[in-house]
Formats: structure tokens, sequence, C-alpha cells
């Protein structure tokens, strides 16, 4: 075992190979406000890369409710008490738990399950619903954090800094680019062993029983390649999603040198409002999360670790900091990735890496008011057609 | 470091692979891979050798080709999608990021925020039109084959076919060739209006039993009992309203058979559609005249307030549910009111959770606040609202200036109206109307109203035109309160009051502590709610539809939101308005041009294509679906006939549909109309391209392209963007022997001409598939195209071909409306200072003094419980007004006022009778005491458009918790199936576990069906039986099961019983169904509101700006309540597949099964901090 520095724990933690970060990572945000569980993503992932013969339960997106839906069953529940029954301990931004990679067990790897085929079987378990049954007819559920609350939780591959499937992989046939920090399966080499299954705390690793071998999130490459962003954020209608680079390493973010302009920086590392899943599984994903600002704290911390109350401050103040507020309706307007943004007057402006315009929208939708009579064709214009 | 190269380029792959289809090609390929020699990585985070293999992505990605096509879906939308093509097969959907660059005529842009428009099922196209379930041509039942090839015959003394013909659903389809099918077809119509024509026919409908008043109105003409329905027209202009084309070209048949002149003949009934779905939110016309207060989507950046009010707007308008979420992050508040903790509940501020169908009651709870705290603009009712006009106390109708001032004459009404003397016509085409219209015999049965004068303490006439504005600058003070005396001019002294204080004190009963007896609704609630709405006047916006609100008082329910945004200003601005899309695509109006398409005169059309059609014709006549849904009859309550002359049906015996599968597969009360209704039909056409419940129960089914294989170019618009969406045509070739939708009728009118050698009929569909000669790709419907767009406000000066080409790049364009966005009642609000709405009286109309709404006791704005969704009374007034005087109880129309008359579910329509809160809280749904005590409701869901398309299997996999796409479990219909919500603690009491197959039957006395008996083939395919979701957000006594679904047929029950895998599919067609059997509809029925078909409530025509009274489609017509029954459950069959719990249930992580590890994460107790 290796000691690696992991930002998100506040500390060092070991790993079975040493710390090697890519020059740049990909990265995608999920701001959980504006999910809506359409599976949108889902499909445009499934019909585009998963669509063949033994993939029928495999879904390297999928959206899931909160807090009784998960796909596969009760993943997350699992894998929070294999690191211990007891509550696991963050002092203030440092985790003073335990990690998969820790506090192992004799011939132990990592501390992994691998789910039952049933597990798999029902993908939309759990939708819709919400943490506690409404007692009688009618009810009062007030924010700003409602006693009943449930909300979407839309996941993918987190193409981790420090993978668990990665580690676990016995023929080292998992690797992580280093010119952006996807992590892929080489399935000319996966001879279907299953161990990246079971160590993922995500379970986003999975086994095609057609092809035996696994198979994950690619994180589209072909078209991260050609600057463009993944699947599952261009066909995202909610646009709850980001993708892009995130520029800075371990040093930078400590000492808070990290790219300003950089909408993912900006989010992540600035503003902090932008929180990474289930940090305390020691695997620093690169997915970040902006949590449901409706959601009992408590519940929340333990999914996306210790900055949850700040996250969900700055969100409720969205509408009085433009510069945030560009930043977040950058979501979802273009397909391709912005390697800086700005706020310009009432517009936010996202800009390839060679720093020509991509995409200009504004912070509100202009209203036009036309003449009654268009002159041009003489016709008498109406709302009450 | 690497040893092997493993390089596997695209052909070796392709090689390597044997077998069909790209993904499994792909896949196969992995498994392939053979080179497999160790080799050493010291860093997997650091370097990799073998990175050639990452080609097998690459290639995946890599398509051929791409082309634009529209989807097309009822959902709204309409969204232009790119298709991605490999080896001639579409393999994916993409949004074509194209909206940011649309623009209008004046280069207004629309911005990149509208990105990206798709949807997950839009992503699923292509696998839906691929499937087996497409009909792959024209397919005829065989016994409707037989019933043409034997002539037609008729037996015994009614004339109806022989029964051995209509064994619909249960007989084999074959192919013909389509100008066979197309002759067949004809000779169907032709032997159907020959043989209801005339005094014969009307005595055959006589001994079939129809009702006299539906033989009267058909006047003897027997192409009255055909008729169409275009689907959502707005989904397809030219292809879909095809069928009303037809409809009106039938009058050339009906003048063939009955040997009449064109000034004789008559064309077919042409059906509903927005209100048939009951997509029409019915009361919003009774108070403004327009067909719906709409607006696009992108308004909600400028509001302060958004009420989600019964409206999942996060599962019904999700590509645009994103203007919501962002407008919260600038700090706006959502409140989000239904009765459940649902998929919109998480997007909200604050969530209201209420009884069913109590959302009205709750509504004039806040208005009762508002005005009790003086929380509203005087001014602004007396300027915009009827409430300062007079109402008289001895007939309960508006005081009109001549009841008090002799030889009255009446005002010149000038004020945006035109009042056309007789025989006078709008300015045509509508682009050109600068003002409303309305014939004068409407304006004088108008007359003009009366307010009191509080500056000189007497009675005045108040003029149409003096609204907005205008009202302020007559310097009158209208009162507001308070009771006056008038002199008659026949001298007899009467007492009157304004509207506003008859709802004043009809609100009385509405204290926040009453209302909250009656919603559930706790009293805080309430008054925050009010709080709210007036913190932010004029910035709140009430979004409506879509989610558990399609209750028969929804007529009472739209004129109660309309009262509290009237009261809150929140009408007509852009940021503070109402409704916003009830539901449905409706917005067919702004092709303010339809008429040259639909109104074609066919003795005489022009065939000229550089021309414009210069007379317009009416030929049919508007008829509700609601009635032959209701068994083919009218309403009658008691010795009362509910249904006014214009809103009279014929006997229905030809029926043919377009893309509406909810018209008659997935109809309320489906089961009665396929047992009881349909063997009176003698033809029955479905236009489609997938096998829905319609097309099982079809005579013939035509099928036509689908929208990724169009071949005849068309357009749509959506109610909640300003798009307007030209459907390129394809490049992709046909994968079965389809048409285009507008094919069929243009073949069946060349067959009326081969048939009767009348040219007429082929000259109708000359610029469908004829235009020009030549390149197939080019015969289209764009001579149609062009006259429409010609003709409407905002489209005229639009090119359709170039519009075309924009479209084929994924950028559609921008209708001209007036602003962008597009807020209905802007000009009413905004303009010169408001300019008169739609109605008699030029404002906002809370009090109806039509005869028909006297008599119901809904002259004024009040509340009425739920039809059947109700623990109580069903369909009681609640709350008391003298204004109530006239109205007629049950006893006044022969009917006990208990007892039987209340038992009787039919006898519920048009039953008047008041109670208080407190005798309401006394009282019990009659089937109460009996076990019934769920209140069971259908909203629409994420997962499908209608029924679009659900039955596909990535669809129905996320189709809720039970999708399962191996189906461990045999008894599953499909790979997914319907479930029911059921509150966990409801379901416990009755033994039931999660997972468990239930049955769930409504009222016996007419659900499934009228006459169903146990042991029957009929009722075994009928009765409900549906798999039990534990829903912890669901109230209690509640039930919900998403609608759409596909039902049981009697093939998917033969499948499930026959086929080796047990699947709900029919062996014949490939229908699939989600259910074992029956469907929700299986506890719904027909209700028809009487207040809903008067023939005096004034409404705007749909198309252009004349109002007109009384029956419109869509508008002004027959509205009833898809979504409400009252049910009883009990355990069918235990979900386990071997017996037992669901296997899911049992392991620990479900609602009430929680285990220990459970419970520690659902409080968050894994983590200490």
């Amino acid at each position: 075992m290796a000691k690696v520095r992991n930002w998100q724990l506040g500390r060092e933690m070991d790993y079975p190979y040493e710390e090697n970060r890519p020059g740049r990572q990909v990265s995608m945000l999920f701001d959980l406000n504006k999910c809506i569980a359409c599976q949108s993503c889902t499909m445009a992932c499934k019909t585009t890369w998963t669509a063949g013969k033994g993939q029928e339960t495999i879904f390297w997106n999928n959206v899931e409710s909160k807090p009784y839906g998960f796909y596969p069953l009760a993943w997350d529940v699992k894998v929070l008490a294999l690191l211990g029954e007891q509550a696991q301990p963050w002092s203030g931004n440092k985790y003073n738990g335990t990690t998969i990679f820790e506090d192992l067990g004799m011939n132990q790897r990592i501390k992994g399950y691998l789910p039952d085929e049933m597990d798999y079987a029902h993908p939309n378990l759990g939708e819709d619903e919400c943490l506690k049954i409404l007692d009688g007819e009618g009810d009062y559920i007030k924010g700003p954090t409602h006693k009943n609350w449930g909300f979407f939780f839309p996941r993918i591959c987190n193409h981790c800094t420090f993978p668990g499937c990665l580690a676990a992989c016995p023929r080292k046939a998992i690797y992580k680019r280093q010119e952006d920090g996807i992590v892929l399966i080489d399935a000319s080499r996966c001879r279907g062993y299953r161990e990246c299954v079971a160590a993922c705390p995500y379970k986003k690793s999975f086994y095609n029983d057609t092809t035996r071998t696994g198979e994950k999130c690619i994180s589209c490459y072909p078209k991260v390649e050609a600057g463009l962003m993944t699947q599952c954020v261009t066909q995202c209608i909610g646009k709850i999603r980001l993708f892009g680079f995130k520029t800075a390493d371990y040093d930078k973010i400590n000492s808070k040198q990290v790219r300003e302009n950089n909408p993912i920086d900006f989010l992540v590392h600035v503003r902090k409002i932008a929180l990474p899943i289930y940090p305390q599984f020691g695997t620093e994903p690169s997915n970040m999360y902006l949590p449901p600002v409706h959601v009992n704290p408590d519940f929340l911390s333990q999914v996306f670790g210790p900055g949850v109350e700040n996250s969900i401050k700055q969100y409720r103040n969205a509408g009085k900091d433009k510069e945030l507020l560009a930043a977040l309706l950058l979501f979802g307007v273009t397909e391709r990735i912005c390697d800086t943004f700005k706020l310009e007057g009432n517009e936010t402006v996202g800009y390839d890496p060679q720093g020509k315009e991509i995409v200009r929208v504004p912070l509100t939708e202009p209203v036009y008011i036309r003449q009654v009579k268009n002159l041009k064709t003489g016709a008498f214009l109406t709302n009450n057609s | 470091m690497m040893e092997i190269k493993n390089n596997i380029g695209r052909r070796s792959f392709l090689k390597l692979s044997a077998t069909a289809g790209l993904a499994v090609m792909a896949n196969n390929a992995f498994a392939a891979s053979p080179f497999l020699k160790p080799y050493v990585v010291d860093n997997p985070l650091k370097s990799y050798p073998n990175r050639d293999w990452e080609k097998v992505y690459r290639d995946m990605f890599h398509v051929d080709s791409e082309f634009i096509f529209l989807c097309a879906p009822n959902d709204t939308h309409n969204c232009l999608l790119k298709a991605h093509v490999k080896n001639d097969v579409v393999i994916r959907i993409s949004p074509s990021y194209g909206y940011g660059d649309a623009e209008d005529m004046d280069g207004n842009r629309s911005s990149h925020r509208w990105e990206p428009r798709i949807c997950n099922k839009g992503m699923v196209m292509n696998r839906k039109a691929y499937s087996d379930r497409r009909p792959k041509g024209a397919m005829v039942r065989t016994g409707f084959k037989a019933w043409a090839d034997a002539g037609y015959p008729r037996t015994g003394a009614n004339g109806f076919p022989d029964q051995k013909y209509l064994q619909r659903g249960k007989e084999p389809f074959i192919k013909l060739p389509w100008t066979e099918a197309y002759a067949l077809a004809a000779g169907a119509l032709e032997n159907i209006a020959r043989t209801y024509s005339g005094d014969k026919g009307a005595a055959l409908l006589t001994r079939q039993g129809y009702d006299p008043e539906m033989i009267a109105s058909m006047h003897g003409c027997g192409c009255k009992t055909m008729k169409f329905r275009a689907g959502m027209a707005a989904l397809g202009v030219l292809r879909i309203y095809s069928l009303k084309r037809f409809a009106q070209g039938l009058a050339l048949l009906d003048a063939y058979v009955r040997n009449v002149g064109s000034d004789e003949a008559s064309g077919a009934k042409v059906l509903d559609s927005y209100s048939w779905h009951t997509d029409l939110a019915p009361g919003c016309p009774m108070v403004t005249g327009h067909q719906m207060l709409d607006y696009e989507f992108m308004v909600y950046e400028h509001a302060k307030l958004i009420v989600f009010w019964g409206n999942n707007f996060v599962c019904t308008k999700m590509p645009d549910l994103h203007w919501v979420s962002e407008s919260r992050l600038k700090g706006c508040h959502i409140v989000d009111i239904s009765i459940d903790y649902h998929a919109t509940s998480n997007k909200a501020d604050d969530v209201i959770i209420l009884r069913p169908g109590t959302d009205p009651a709750l509504g004039l709870g806040v208005c009762h606040l508002l005005i009790k705290n003086n929380q509203y603009d005087e001014n602004y009712l007396r300027a915009n609202t009827d409430m300062p006009l007079l109402v008289r106390t001895d007939n309960w109708k508006n005081l009109k200036a001549s009841d008090i001032i002799a030889d009255y004459k009446l005002a010149d009404l000038t004020h945006h109206l035109k009042v056309m003397k007789a025989g006078e016509h709008p300015t045509m085409p509508p682009a050109f109307q600068s003002t409303a219209f309305v014939a004068e015999d409407i304006r004088k049965f108008w007359g003009d109203n009366v307010v009191w004068d509080k500056k000189t303490n007497k009675a005045v006439p108040l003029t149409r035109d003096e609204c907005g504005a205008r009202y302020a600058a007559k310097g009158v003070e209208s009162a507001l309160t308070g009771e006056y005396e008038v002199t008659l001019v026949d001298g007899k002294k009467i007492k009157v009051v304004p509207v506003f204080q008859l709802q004043k004190e009809y609100l009385e009963e509405f204290t926040a502590e009453n209302t909250s007896i009656m919603t559930g609704v706790p009293v805080e609630a309430i008054v925050d709610l009010a709080n709210l709405f007036h913190k932010h006047r004029g910035q709140g916006i009430i979004s409506t539809g879509a989610g558990t609100n399609h209750y028969f008082n929804s007529t009472l329910k739209d004129r109660g939101f309309m009262l509290l945004s009237a009261l809150s200003d929140n009408v007509g601005h852009i940021g503070g308005c109402t409704f916003g899309n009830y539901v449905g695509n409706y917005r067919q109006s702004v092709f303010g041009g339809f008429g040259q398409y639909l109104l074609e005169d066919p003795f005489n059309p022009e065939l000229d294509g550089r021309k414009m059609v210069t007379k317009l014709a009416h030929y049919t006549d508007d008829e509700s679906a609601h009635y032959y849904n209701y068994g083919d009859r009218p309403l009658r309550n008691g010795t009362r006939l509910l249904t006014d002359p214009g809103h009279m049906p014929a006997p229905t015996k030809v029926l043919w549909q377009a893309n509406s599968n909810s018209s008659l597969g997935n109809a309320k009360g489906h089961y009665d109309m396929v047992v009881n209704t349909l063997p009176r039909w003698e033809a029955i056409f479905y236009s489609d391209w997938n096998w829905t419940a319609s097309c099982e129960y079809s005579d013939i089914v035509w099928g036509v392209d689908s929208w990724l294989e169009n071949k005849h170019t068309d357009m749509a618009c959506s109610c909640s963007n300003p798009f307007l969406t030209v459907s390129p045509i394809t490049p992709l070739r046909r994968f079965q022997d389809t048409v285009g939708d507008a094919e069929v009728p243009a073949g069946i009118f060349r067959a009326f001409t081969a048939m009767t050698g009348d040219q007429r009929f082929a000259d109708f569909f000359k610029f469908v598939g004829t235009n020009p000669a030549g390149n197939p790709a080019d015969r289209d419907s764009e001579v149609y195209g062009q006259r429409v767009l010609n003709a409407g406000s905002a489209t005229r000066g639009m090119v359709f071909a170039e519009i075309r080409e924009k479209a084929k790049r994924g950028v559609p364009s921008i209708f001209m409306s007036r602003t962008y966005p597009r807020i209905s009642g802007w000009e009413q609000t905004a303009e010169g200072g408001g300019l008169p709405w739609y109605t008699k009286s030029g404002r906002l109309e809370f009090y109806m003094d039509d005869p028909r709404l006297i008599d119901g006791g809904e002259n004024l704005t009040v509340y009425r419980t739920p039809i059947d969704s109700s623990h109580y009374e069903p369909n009681v007034i609640v709350g008391n007004s003298r204004a109530f005087a006239l109205m007629e109880t049950p006893e006044m129309r022969g009917l006990e006022r208990m007892g039987n008359s209340l038992k009787i579910a039919e006898n519920r329509m048009g039953r008047n009778v008041i109670l208080t809160t407190k005798e309401l809280m006394a009282t019990n749904h009659p089937l109460r005491p009996h076990g019934y005590e769920f209140c069971f409701n259908s909203p629409k869901y994420r997962h499908g458009a209608h029924t679009t398309p659900i039955d596909t299997d990535l669809m129905t996999l996320w189709w809720g918790p039970f999708g399962d796409i191996y189906r461990h479990d045999k008894r599953q219909p499909s790979v997914g199936e319907g479930f029911v919500d059921v509150n966990p603690l409801d379901a416990k009491r009755f033994g039931i576990d999660e997972g468990d197959y239930i049955w769930v039957d409504a009222d016996p006395g007419d659900r499934p069906y009228k006459g169903w008996k146990e042991g029957t083939p009929e009722y075994a395919l009928a009765r409900f039986m549906v798999r039990c979701r534990y829903f912890p957000g669901m109230s209690q006594g509640s039930m919900r099961m998403y609608y759409n679904a596909y039902a049981a047929t009697y093939g998917s029950m033969e499948g499930a019983r026959t086929r080796a895998d047990g699947l709900a599919k029919s062996p014949r067609t490939n229908y699939q169904a989600m259910f074992r059997s029956g469907n929700h509809q299986s506890c719904t029925r027909a209700w028809i509101n009487p207040t809903n078909t008067t023939d005096t409530v004034a409404n705007k025509k749909v198309f252009g700006q004349e109002i007109i009274i009384g029956m419109q489609n869509d508008v002004h017509c027959a509205n009833g309540a898809p979504k409400e029954s009252y049910v009883k459950i009990e355990l069918a069959e235990k979900g386990g597949v071997n017996g037992g719990v669901w296997h899911i249930a049992a392991k620990g992580y479900r609602p009430t099964y929680e285990s220990l590890q459970m419970r520690t994460y659902l409080k968050g107790g894994f983590i200490s901090r």
C-alpha cells in the first residue's frame, strides 16, 4: 500500500498504487435541484453504448430516487455498512473514519461486495418515493427542509482519482488515461473475474455475462476527444449536468491556486458548492454534486460529506450572486466542453481552450413585444390566436 | 511493457462478429478477443500499454449519416431530433441543438437555454419504429372483409350487420394491397351512408334504440353517423388533420347518396380531441371566452411565485422544467399542491397535501382570506371583471340596461369588436383580423350590463366597451358590495346585487377552518398560501393540469383558480399569469390559417396550387367523443334532458381516428365500450404506426409511416413553446408497406371517384401524393401548408420551403405571436389599458346567468365535491347562496334526493344538492359502507406520452419498480407492468404486502362494464388486477396508477395463456399489454358535465377572432373525468414467485420492511460529525 493524498478526506490514505494525477481530469457536475428523473440520460447512454445482448440489466448511467431507490439494490447501504456498523467520524473537513482501502482484513484487497444478479433486476425501484409515510389525508410539508423528502440521484462512473476497480483488477486491465483521467476497462484484456464489480463502491463496474467481461462507463471518450460533452450530459433535459475538466492538482487545490474561470474548478474548488459523492469511500470521485436544498442535512452529509450546509447556503443565495448564476446557467446550453467562462453583463459566455466563444446565453430569457401590425405582411399579431 | 498489440480494426471487428445487430456485434468483439498474453503494468494510474483496443468504442460511436426528424407524440413539445444512421439503421437519437438558432421574421432569436429538446421517450423512437408491433400496411380484420365480400349484408328488422362479422378483438387481420383496402373502405362508407340516410335510415336507428333527439339531429343525413378524430391535431397539421378534411369532403358522398346539391349536402362529424382527453380546463373559456389562458414556459423566468396545483410538471413537461428550477435558483418561491408527495414535490419549497378533488375548495379558501383581509384591488375588479355587474334577485339573471330603461337602445360596440350584420363574415383570412367579431343577433342577446354608481347612487349601464382603461374614463364608481333596488320598465321594483357581493357571501363558508376540514390541509398552509399570493401580486403563476387534477369538478376548479388569479392580479402579465398549458397539445390555433385546409369547399376546390382558397365552407359538425363513450346517448337526469341541441350527438356507425389510442384503447370505461358499445358500430378505422389497443378493436388499421420514415412534409406547434416545427421528409427507407397519413383519405377519395365517376372526390386531395410528379420525396402537401401559413396571423410571411430547409438542419422557426413569451390574455391586461375579453360582458366573468348554470347551481363560482373520488357525498355543492334560488333539485327532476338516486352513479351527473361543511363531513360515499374506501386516480407519467411509446422494452422496464427485463416472475405481462401506489399503512390494513397482485374494483353498478357477470370471458378480461407498490408519499385513503399503461385485450390474454414465454402479447397482432387483466379504465366511466354543454356561453372560435355562443369542440363541450373513481381492493395473488412476499420487499430495504442497516441509512447514521 502506498500513501496517497486525498483532498476530499483532508488527509492521506492507503491505496495500492502510488498517487499519480492526470494533467486534467474529466469531471461531471450534477445539480440535484434540477434533476427530474426522466431517465433521458439513462436512455442516451443505453442506446449509445449498452444496447447489446448481455447488457439487458446494465445501465452505465442510471437515476435513482433517494432514499428508497437503488441500482443495484441497497448498494450504498451495504458499502456504508462495510466501512463499519459504527458511525464513521468527520471532524470538520477531515475524515477520521476508514475508507474501502483501509482497515482491511487478512487477504482483503478492498472492502467490497459482489451484488447478486437479482439486485440489478429492478432498476427503477423506489422511483419518486419519499422518506416517512404520509400520515392522514392532508399535510403541510413546509420548507426550507422537508420533513418528508425525496430526491433524484443520477449516477455514472466517477472516474476516480483512486479507483476501486483499478485497484482491484488482478490482471491490471483497468487504467486511468493520463490525458483526461478517464478510467477504462481494457475489454481485450479483461477475463471477467468481477473483482472490479465487487470493489467499485458505487457499483459502476458491471459484468456482462455474454461477453464474460467487465464493462463500465467510458466517459464517452470518442466524444470527449472531439471536444464534446458526454451523451448523458448533452441529452439531459433537466439541464442538471456540466461536463468538463478539473484542472487543479492536489497542491493547487490546497494552495487555492485554481483556475477561477474554469467552470468546474470554480464550482468545485473556488465556491465549493459542488460536493463529492460518498467521499468517505476514499476513491476521490471526480463527479461532483450540488445537493438538494430541501433534504435533511444529516442524510446529505452522509452522502456528500461535510460541505453540505455551505453548499445549500450558497445555492439559496444564487439569485443575488451573478457570478455563481453565470456558472450554473451554463449547464445544458451547449454540446461542447467549455474551458473557461465569463459573466458579461447579463449574459454568461463559454469559451474553448483557444479562447474562442462557444456559447452565449442570457441569465434571463429576453422578452420581445412585437408591433400589432406587421408592416411586411399586413398581419395583425395576437397572443390570443 | 506491452507485449501484444491488440489491433482490432473495424473490418476485423465486423468479421469477428457473425451476429447481426450493431451493439451485439460490438460486444461479441470483446468476447472474441484472443489476445491474452500476460504483460506488466507498473501503475495503471500512470500508464497503460495497450491503448489500441479503445478503437472499439470509437467505431461503435461512428455513424454513416444523420438526419433530422420531428418527434410528435402527444406531450405538447414536438422536438426536432437527430437520427444517427449506421448500415441504414437508425441506431440512436439525439437532440438537434438548433433551438438557440431559431428566429422570428423580425430577427428576434430564442437563446440556447432552450437546449436540449428531447426526452427519454424520443430516444427510444427507433426501437418503437423497428418493433414487431408496427402495422405492416393496410391491415383488415377478416370478419370485416367477409362482410364486405358478402356485399355488406344486414339482417333482421333493425338492420345491424350479423354479429358474426363483428368479432372485434378476437380475429386475425390480413394485409391487403392499399388500393383494395381503399375500395373496401369506400364501399363500407357508401353502404353505411346509404343505409342510415333519409326516413328509412331514421326508422332503422329508432328500431336500434337510439335516442330520438339524436336521430332528429341527423336531419336525414347518413354521413352524420360517421365520426372522425384527428388525434392531437397540433402534432400534425397536414397529416393528422387530413381526417377532418376527409369529413368535410364526405359532403360529396352525401350528395351522391341522397342525390342532393351542395346546398343541402352535409359532411360527417368531427370529434373533439383536447376536451375528450379532459385536457381542456373547461372553466377557463367560461371565464375568459378564450380556449385556454396558457403561456410559453420561458415565462417562469419572470415569476416570483409558482404554484403547481395538481400539476406533476416534472413528469409531464420534462424538457421545460429547467425554466422552473432555474427560476427557483434565482429566488422564485415554489409551492406544490397535490394529493401526494410526488415527483414535483421535491422541486418545491413548500408542499401541500390535500384530499383528492378538493383543490377548488382550497382555492376558494384562499380567495376568502384575500377578500377578508382586503388583499385585492377593487379598481382592478371594477374595470376588468364582472364583479360590479348587477344581478337580479328575481330571476338571477344579469340586470340589463333594457330591463330598467324603456326603449333602451343598445350601445354601438366598437372597442376591439366588429358587430356583423346578418350575412356579414369576419375579415378573411384570419391574419387580417384586427378586432374580434360577433354576429349582431348574439350581440343583441348579450344586451348591456348595469352597475350601481356610488357617486350618483343609481344604476347606470356599463357597455362591453367600457372595460379596462375605458372603465376608468367613464367616471363611475361602481359598487362591489351592497344590495340595491331598481325599477323595471314595467314598473316592478326588484332587488339587485353586485356579483362581488354574492360571491363574497358564498365564500363565507370557506373560512380557513372550514377549508381545512374539507381539504385536510392544515390552516397554517392555507394562511401561508394566501399570504404568498398577496406578497407576490402580479408575479405569481398558478400552473395546473397533468397531475392529479382531472375531476368532474374541473370547471369549477378553473373558475375558482381564475377568481384567485383576478384577486391577486395574476392574469395576463409576463410572470403573473394563470393555468399554463393545462394538458395535451391543443394550440393548433396558432395556425390561424387552418381553414384553408379544413374548410375548403369540396364541391369547388381550388386546384391551382399557387392560389389561396377564397371561399370557405362548413360541411362538418362538431361533436364530443364523450357521447359515444357514454354509450351513444345524450345526458338525461330524471325527467330532464341536459344535452342542449347544439351538443346533441348522432348515433355512431363509423369511427376513424388517427394517432389517438386514448380515444378507444385507453378510453375511460374502456371495457364498457368494448362489451356494450362497439358491437353497435359498423366500421372502425385507425391510422397509426404502432399496434395499440385501439387497433385491436378496429376493422381496418391503416399502417402509416413512423415519424422517422416521414415522406410527407408536415408542421406542428406547441402550447408551451414558441416554435413552429416543420417535419422534414427523411431519407430513411420505409421499413414496412406504409404510407403517409394523408395518403389514406386521399386513397379512399380516389376509390370514391372510381365508384361514382365524380372526379371531385379525387381532386379534393389533389396535392397529397401527386405534387409534383416524379421524385417521391417531393410528393407532399406543401401547397396546403403554404396556404395555411399565408392565412394565419402568426405565420403569414413564412415560406414553407424555407422553414422546411431550416428544420432539416434542426432549427425550428418562431411564431409571430404578439409577445415572446406568448401569454394568452396579455392584450386584455396590457394593450391600450386592457382589451375586452371574449365574453358577453367583455370582462372576466365569474357569474354565469346561462339557464343551464342557474338550474345547476353553478351561476356563482362554487365548490362541488368530486363525482366519485370522494369519501363523502359525491358531487354536492358545499355552501349556500341566495343565488341558488332557481336551482333544480333531484326532486324537481323526479329523482329521490337520497336513496337510489345517489347510489346510482348515473344520477350524480346534474344532481343538485347543497350541504354545509359540517353536513358534508357527516356523509359518506354511498359505497363506503360496503368496503370501498380509496379515491383512485390516474395522472400522467414520465415514461409515456399518452400511450407513446410505453410498450417499448426500455420504457416498460423503467415503468416504476416492477420492471424486470428477464421476467424472473413469468406472471409479469411484459418486461414491466402497471402498478398502483398505495399508502403502506392502508395496504397493511388489507393484509396486502408490497408486490402483491390485487383486485381493484370500482362501483359494481356499472364497472368494469354495465351488466358484468362473473365467469364470463368479458369479465375475466375486464376485471382489474394489478401489482401494489407501497408508496410512502401517498396520502391515506388515496391510490394512484399512472395513466397510459396498455390495457389487457382478448389477444393479450390469449397470449399470456398460450405463449411459451407467458407474455401478455397477442399471438395475432403482437399487441403487448401491461396487465394480465383489465387496466385502470376498468374503474373509470364516462361522465358528462351539463354545465359544459350550454348553447349560450360565449367563446372565441379556435381559429381567428370571431366570438360565438355555445358548442365548440375543444372549447365548450362535454367534459368528463377520466381520472376519478372510488374503489375497494383485495388480495389476488401474493407477490413472491412461489407465493409469500415479493423478494425485494423481503430483503429489508422497502418502506415498512426496513432492516436495522436501512434505518441507520435513512437517518444518516453511518457518519458522525
